[in-house]
């Protein structure tokens, strides 16, 4: 058996600016392609990033070779295997549950949904990106953690410097740096948080670790909420802004699911359309195989589900926005154990408060130049503006 | 063979032959069974694939893992003392014929 393809024409900065048209070409013609650029094996069918995600033991999410433990200053749950994983899992997710998401925070993700909404002037072009998709991902996200001490600017400053940081593949000093003094500073606020969230737990992400009992260390506590605080801002903040401006250029659409209060189903589809988190790692543990080609022990592999979730073969016109698709299989939120934990949180917040809200409040909301968005990214992406006029 | 009836919270019956050695989520989600998300793929990470057995095959089923028995008190709709993650539960010869009542909602 061969080695997959090489190629060296595709650049980063293409992926980062219009990766679609590439996978597209890719999936029929080359959907297993080591890409030089990337240093990785790109995997861009649908059958082939859920047979990775599904077999840990295979393609193993413990790859030392990445900038992620410098910029965590923690070897994290991300990127840990079988047990060890489980256990860090175990102890977060209790926080975020459907039933507590559902039951214990439903009406308090209303409240600060609807201060945010509140705030958004009537009549002029605002930039929902930036004046509610971000902050509003991140004081929803400082409350469930249990640091809602942090401000929003903290918060979505400290995302940014973890992810620029975990993203650093070119081990220049300068992302450490900032990552480093992000590290400094919410060490401190979660210790100075500490004796309070013992005291009066509040069913926070911190609380419930703190109170377990048979708690994991406290490092990596820290490690878990610096996880989420870097995984759980960008991805609702482009979800959001994403669906937006497919309910916007879809104005037919969106007047059906108003109609139908079909708001989760046009949240599906925006992670479906643009998955926030667009591709993932894993390192290949023994010599084995893919989609007919060889993949030698050591190679890591590189999961594109923003590919996956267009693929011919699931989906009919996947390039396209439509809500009302008989079937969704994506794989926006990930498969097996490392399937994302805060897949509950974002449905219930994004899907079933904030939407809704908005356009009850601006039912007249336009975006009049949709050329003026830019996407942008290859691991993560979404747009980076987005200028609507609020009616 | 090993036949699934998966009775939906309306009542609807769906009844599947899944092989040997799957999981009651997995033939349930292979065979587009409505009710199942089952989004972790069987880790044990996601509290969507809850169902209630029969009560004719509880004894059968077993009974609840520890770890089992933590990722269920998140799940979505009442748990009752019948509730399982069907992806626990593993089909052997001794399920031919096992009926799971789905609950009203997964997320």
């Amino acid at each position: 058996m061969a080695l997959a393809p090489l190629d060296e024409a595709i650049t980063l900065d293409q992926l980062s600016s219009d990766p679609y048209p590439i996978y597209r070409r890719l999936r029929a013609e080359s959907p297993v392609l080591r890409v030089a650029s990337t240093g990785r094996t790109l995997l861009t069918k649908a059958a082939l990033t859920k047979a990775v995600k599904d077999n840990p033991e295979l393609f193993s999410s413990d790859d030392p070779k990445t900038p992620m433990k410098p910029a965590f200053r923690a070897h994290t749950l991300m990127r840990k295997d079988g047990k060890e994983h489980f256990v860090e899992r175990k102890a977060i997710s209790k926080a975020l549950t459907p039933k507590r998401i559902k039951a214990d925070w439903g009406p308090l993700y209303a409240q600060l949904s609807e201060e945010y909404i509140a705030r958004l002037p009537r009549g002029e072009t605002v930039d929902l990106f930036t004046d509610l998709c971000g902050p509003l991902a991140a004081r929803i996200l400082a409350h469930i953690l249990g640091i809602p001490e942090a401000s929003d600017e903290q918060m979505m400053r400290w995302s940014q410097l973890l992810i620029d940081g975990a993203g650093n593949f070119g081990w220049k000093p300068e992302p450490f740096a900032a990552s480093d003094a992000a590290n400094d500073e919410m060490d401190a606020l979660f210790a100075e948080l500490e004796p309070i969230r013992r005291a009066e737990p509040d069913g926070s992400a911190y609380a419930l670790m703190l109170t377990a009992e048979d708690p994991i260390p406290m490092s990596q506590i820290h490690a878990n909420i610096k996880i989420a605080i870097g995984g759980g801002i960008n991805e609702p903040r482009d979800a959001l802004a994403t669906i937006l401006y497919g309910l916007l250029t879809n104005p037919d659409q969106l007047a059906e699911v108003r109609a139908q209060d079909a708001w989760d189903k046009a949240f599906e589809e925006g992670i479906r359309w643009v998955a926030p988190i667009q591709a993932s790692s894993r390192l290949v543990t023994e010599d084995t195989e893919l989609g007919g080609f060889e993949i030698p022990k050591g190679d890591t592999v590189m999961t594109i589900q923003a590919s996956a979730n267009r693929d011919e073969e699931l989906y009919e016109d996947g390039e396209s926005f439509f809500v009302f698709r008989d079937k969704n299989p994506h794989q926006a939120f990930g498969n097996g154990p490392h399937h994302c934990a805060g897949a509950h949180v974002a449905r219930r917040t994004v899907g079933k408060i904030i939407l809704p809200m908005l356009f009850d409040r601006f039912p007249d909301m336009t975006l009049p130049n949709p050329d003026e968005v830019v996407w942008k990214g290859f691991g993560f992406r979404g747009p980076i503006n987005l200028p609507v006029v609020l009616n | 063979m090993i036949k699934v009836t998966y009775v939906a919270h309306d009542g609807t019956e769906t009844v599947i032959e899944a092989e040997e050695g799957t999981s009651v989520m997995q033939a349930a989600v292979s065979n587009d069974v409505e009710g199942i998300v089952g989004e972790c793929g069987g880790s044990m990470m996601c509290a969507t694939c809850h169902c209630y057995v029969d009560e004719a095959w509880e004894a059968k089923t077993g009974a609840r893992s520890d770890d089992e028995d933590e990722m269920l008190e998140g799940a979505a709709s009442e748990v009752t003392e019948r509730s399982r993650l069907s992806c626990q539960i593993k089909l052997d010869p001794s399920l031919d014929g096992l009926v799971v009542h789905l609950p009203e909602e997964q997320l």
